[in-house]
């Protein structure tokens, strides 16, 4: 296997021939190539590729997933999603890196990028100039202000 | 210490091949005691006799069926060692010798490696790639961990001693005419798959023979279980020095 296929990601991947049709949950540490039929989830910790001539009615997950077939159900891609042109997506997508070819069909949500939490924090300085100017028409007093917004701040500044 | 288990010899060139055997390994100081399979003692009561004798390495002299029967008999009893003679390219590439001088120097040398092997249900041990072919598309259908179920036609299936399965198909796609005019398909189509697990359950529509070279192993349905590093055998760069 070789190294052990059963002990990390050095064996052997999966391929699901033109003529086979599978149907359960197939994953594998391994890359997983799909050109066949499955009726269910596949997921590999590293590649999947989606044959042309594969239908797949199931999650897709893996760090880098190409389609050039059918895929009916939600697709997640780690590191890149790439839809070639003869690609048809029918389910959400949630990927990084999106590559879409002229021609491929895509049918759902696409969500990409995880960093939006890190994004929306403000900076210390900047919040506090927030904090005085929607202190001063409320007339409010200070303390109260403060301590609505103690929570957000970080450790330095309590 | 090496206990040799040869091939009942097939041709007169494969007698001389073991005289020149004989006369490398006392050049090399390895020479131990010889027998020879037959119908009457087969290579897997061979090996066995070897074990119980207390040698601590057998060494299966043959092909493809001949070494996978002494393995049988030395997994979990003794090292196996292995010369090859007319064996396939997975054995010569397993031991990294292809002839028999660098296969008995890398004999002296005893570099071990552990290798997996299968276990078909209920005890007969798998160690050399076994195949089921059929010259016409038959029907298969495997169960892998019991979780996943696939289904394929194939022209040849192959089991290694990792317990991967490989099928094979090639079929021709028939012809046939759009609108009268346009002719389409009869193109020849092949197919190959891949899978592996720790337990896999193979079932061949008709049953079919599972065989390794020319021994038959058994027959489907086949319920395969992998045993891990369960066998050491003597390689020319194993990991393990002994």
């Amino acid at each position: 296997m070789k190294p052990n296929p059963n002990d990390g990601a050095s064996g052997p991947g999966t391929i699901v021939g033109v003529n086979v049709a599978l149907s359960g949950t197939l994953k594998d540490q391994n890359d997983i190539a799909v050109y066949g039929m499955v009726d269910g989830q596949v997921e590999s910790e590293r590649s999947v590729t989606v044959g042309q001539s594969a239908q797949v009615k199931g999650p897709v997950k893996g760090q880098l997933i190409t389609v050039a077939g059918t895929v009916h159900g939600e697709i997640t891609a780690h590191e890149k999603l790439e839809v070639l042109e003869t690609g048809k997506i029918y389910g959400s997508i949630e990927t990084k890196d999106l590559i879409v070819r002229s021609g491929a069909l895509l049918s759902g949500k696409v969500t990409m990028g995880t960093d939006e939490p890190a994004a929306e924090t403000p900076e210390p300085e900047f919040k506090e100039e927030k904090i005085a100017e929607a202190a001063e028409p409320a007339d409010e007093p200070a303390s109260e202000t403060k301590a609505e917004t103690t929570p957000e701040l970080t450790p330095d500044e309590e | 210490m090496y206990y040799y288990v040869l091939e009942s010899p097939s041709t007169r060139g494969v007698r001389q091949n073991y005289q020149r055997l004989r006369d490398i390994l006392t050049h090399l100081g390895i020479a131990g005691e010889i027998v020879t399979s037959s119908p009457a003692r087969t290579p897997a009561e061979q090996a066995y006799i070897g074990t119980t004798k207390g040698y601590s390495t057998i060494v299966a002299v043959g092909g493809d069926a001949h070494i996978n029967e002494v393995a049988m008999a030395t997994i979990g009893r003794a090292v196996l060692g292995i010369i090859p003679i007319d064996a396939s390219r997975q054995v010569t590439e397993l031991i990294g010798a292809s002839d028999m001088k660098s296969a008995a120097e890398a004999l002296k040398h005893r570099r071990i490696s552990l290798q997996d092997t299968v276990l078909i249900d209920p005890d007969l041990p798998l160690f050399l790639n076994a195949a089921i072919q059929t010259s016409k598309l038959a029907k298969v259908s495997l169960v892998i961990d019991n979780k996943v179920r696939a289904h394929a036609y194939f022209n040849e299936l192959v089991v290694t001693r990792s317990l991967e399965v490989k099928i094979r198909s090639t079929y021709v796609a028939e012809k046939r005419k759009i609108l009268g005019l346009f002719s389409v398909g009869g193109e020849q189509i092949a197919s190959e798959s891949s899978f592996h697990g720790k337990q896999i359950k193979i079932i061949t529509d008709p049953p079919m023979p599972l065989m390794v070279g020319e021994n038959k192993m058994a027959d489907s349905p086949l319920t395969l279980r992998l045993v891990p590093e369960s066998l050491k055998v003597i390689t020319k760069r194993g990991t393990v020095l002994e």
